[in-house]
């Protein structure tokens, strides 16, 4: 849950860096139900880059690791991560259980 | 009363998007209402006057393109192509004509300078090299287009290596390139969203005039009165004296393109004066300070006091000061005036006052290197006026001579320089380009003079505008423009007076003037409420030209167009 909580202050970071350029509208909430994708999400395409190269950057500062939240896996998955900060979160943390040595 | 919005467009053969949502979301004044143009679209943009781009009329244009995408031979060099440098400048030279017809549809237009694509690091030894390297090509590219701007009064090249530089490892990311075909990250456009509004505001006559100093840990490390001068941190082989000696020469620096310095302090006068005069690595003496005040009183009534004795607004000061209780109360009770925070690692003190972006000017003119002498005359002229006790006793020993000229090119620039930058004696505020006031001038039945003021103690340089548009029987005072240098000396009167005289000479029968109210432009309301003129509406006044308006006795009008 550690790693979980860490990873939501991640996201949240990555949040910050997409409302700075978003449309007031159009901007997230720091909760973790917050939709991003799908009917109930407010990202668009290009806000959707935005939160991905910062996260992944952010993720590079925080755990040194280098995660490629935009690969094919990813997106193919039948519960998309990027439905909720919620299931993102989830979905990052196992990535870096994964890579825990 | 509203913050003006700008309106602009934004072109780029990169997704700006991220551009236009700093521009739209940072706070710094002005307002931006930013138009993005379709990206990949530079040239069509540029070429053509219907584009969507330009239908909202926007006041400035941004035109940022990568040089791959706009320099053809440009792209030839990243292949290894051997490229002639005359067929690229000639590349470069067509482009710049693109911009400038682009230019003509706006009041400014900005062009960032290019960079090198990130990607291409491999280039090694042959980067700088002649004929094949894209970092000289782009060296060469960048001061061609810089040699252009120069000639043109209202395109301006922005330095974007900065914004690059400032960005760091973060200023490009092959992620946002390949996923949404944006250029830079973040980062990069924060910091041009940033240039671009102190540009505008530079543009637009909003940059900082005075900058306000506190003396101790400010100027010089340490408490003067309790060291005594000779004990203070200042120049010397010393870190912390070395940086104090650094500050203030950049202070000094910022003097000689017509910023002001003035001191507000807590200490003893004479102790303080002292400091200045003797301690033999002190940079800046008491004759680059417009004024002090240097006491014990609060420090936001000095100010008050010494800015409305220089004749300057509020919003056009900078204070400066180590203590951050100090730095609260000036916030508090003078939110007009800029108070940076500032650091209290006092190395930083020079690189601090240099990322203020609040002195931004196009262009330095003769007069802006001597403002400080001019302020120092005009603090003599002050002393004079208390000896005398009346102003009209005053007026008459000062030798107030006008010299009038009609707008021509050796004085378009410093014109439209007053126009732009006058707030507080301004009857219509209108800001116009070099290009739009030449032409406006040149229109039938239209007049426009530019007005020199000198005295005894000095020439006070092109400080004035009066023009005036005439048509059947009725003249208009359109531009009633005056420094706050010269106002109350019936220098105003004698504008009136020209006007007048130009309008009967027209055969008009009345001369009308519309003051137009804005946040500053108060003086100039309660100048014309005391002209002699007839008020009505508020704020329309009008002259019956059947009695010529007086010419001011204690004024000579001077110049053949007078």
């Amino acid at each position: 849950m550690a790693t979980k909580d860490k990873v939501l202050q991640v996201i949240y970071s990555g949040i910050d860096a997409v409302n700075q350029v978003s449309a007031k509208e159009a901007r997230l909430n720091k909760e973790p139900e917050t939709a991003l994708m799908g009917e109930a999400g407010k990202l668009d395409s290009l806000g959707l880059v935005n939160l991905i190269v910062a996260i992944e950057q952010k993720l590079e500062e925080e755990f040194d690791v280098t995660v490629n939240l935009a690969d094919g896996q990813a997106m193919s998955l039948k519960d998309n991560p990027f439905a909720t900060v919620s299931t993102l979160a989830d979905y990052i943390a196992g990535i870096l259980e994964q890579r825990k040595p | 009363m509203s913050v003006p919005v700008f309106k602009g467009a934004i072109i780029s053969d990169f997704n700006a998007g991220n551009f236009e949502g700093c521009l739209k979301n940072s706070e710094d004044l002005p307002g931006v209402d930013p138009v993005l143009a379709p990206f990949g679209q530079v040239v069509p943009a540029l070429l053509q006057d219907d584009f969507e781009c330009w239908r909202n009329a926007p006041d400035f244009a941004v035109v940022w393109a990568r040089p791959q995408s706009v320099i053809p031979s440009f792209a030839r060099l990243l292949r290894y192509e051997t490229v002639p440098a005359d067929l690229l400048l000639s590349e470069v030279d067509a482009y710049w004509a693109l911009l400038e017809r682009a230019g003509a549809r706006v009041k400014f237009l900005f062009v960032p300078t290019w960079t090198a694509p990130a990607h291409h690091r491999e280039f090694g030894l042959l980067d700088l090299k002649a004929g094949v390297g894209p970092a000289h090509a782009l060296m060469q590219m960048n001061l061609r287009l810089a040699e252009h701007c120069g000639k043109s009064p209202n395109i301006h090249l922005l330095n974007s290596q900065r914004w690059v530089e400032a960005a760091g490892r973060h200023a490009f990311n092959p992620k946002l390139w390949y996923m949404g075909k944006i250029a830079f990250g973040n980062d990069v456009f924060i910091e041009a969203a940033r240039e671009v509004k102190a540009a505008l505001r530079g543009l637009t006559g909003q940059s900082k005039k005075l900058v306000l100093v506190d003396l101790d840990d400010t100027l010089w490390g340490g408490i003067v009165g309790d060291l005594g001068w000779e004990n203070i941190a200042l120049g010397g082989h010393d870190a912390v004296g070395e940086a104090f000696a650094d500050f203030q020469r950049t202070l000094k620096a910022l003097t000689r393109r017509g910023v002001l310095l003035g001191i507000v302090s807590k200490n003893d006068e004479a102790v303080a004066l002292e400091a200045l005069r003797r301690h033999p690595e002190m940079v800046l003496r008491p004759e680059d300070f417009v004024g002090w005040r240097i006491n014990w009183q609060d420090k936001a009534e000095n100010i008050l006091d010494l800015v409305r004795s220089l004749n300057l607004g509020l919003q056009s000061v900078v204070f400066i000061d180590d203590n951050p209780v100090e730095r609260d109360r000036v916030r508090e009770a003078l939110p007009e005036v800029f108070v940076p925070e500032w650091p209290a690692d006092t190395t930083l003190y020079e690189s601090t006052l240099l990322s203020l972006r609040c002195f931004n000017a196009a262009s330095i003119t003769a007069e802006d290197a001597q403002r400080t002498r001019l302020y120092a005359a005009e603090g003599q002229r002050e002393d004079l006026k208390r000896q005398l006790g009346s102003v009209e006793a005053w007026l008459k020993t000062l030798d107030v001579r006008v010299t009038v000229e009609r707008l021509q090119p050796a004085n378009l620039q410093r014109t439209t320089q007053l126009l732009n930058k006058t707030n507080q004696m301004n009857l219509t505020t209108r800001r116009m380009s070099e290009a739009e006031l030449s032409e406006w001038a040149a229109g039938a039945n239209r007049r426009l003079w530019t007005i020199r003021v000198a005295d005894r103690f000095g020439d006070s340089g092109l400080t004035g505008i009066v023009s005036v548009e005439s048509r059947a029987g009725l003249a208009t005072i359109v531009d009633f423009v005056l420094s706050c240098r010269v106002m109350g000396r019936r220098v105003e009167e004698a504008m009136l007076h020209l006007a007048g005289e130009y309008a009967r000479s027209q055969g008009a029968r009345t001369l009308h003037a519309r003051y137009v109210a804005t946040e500053k432009n108060r003086p100039c309301l309660e100048f014309w409420q005391k002209s002699g003129f007839a008020a009505a509406e508020g704020a329309l006044f009008s002259w019956d030209l059947s009695n010529p308006y007086p010419r001011p006795d204690t004024v000579t009008i001077e110049g053949k167009d007078a």
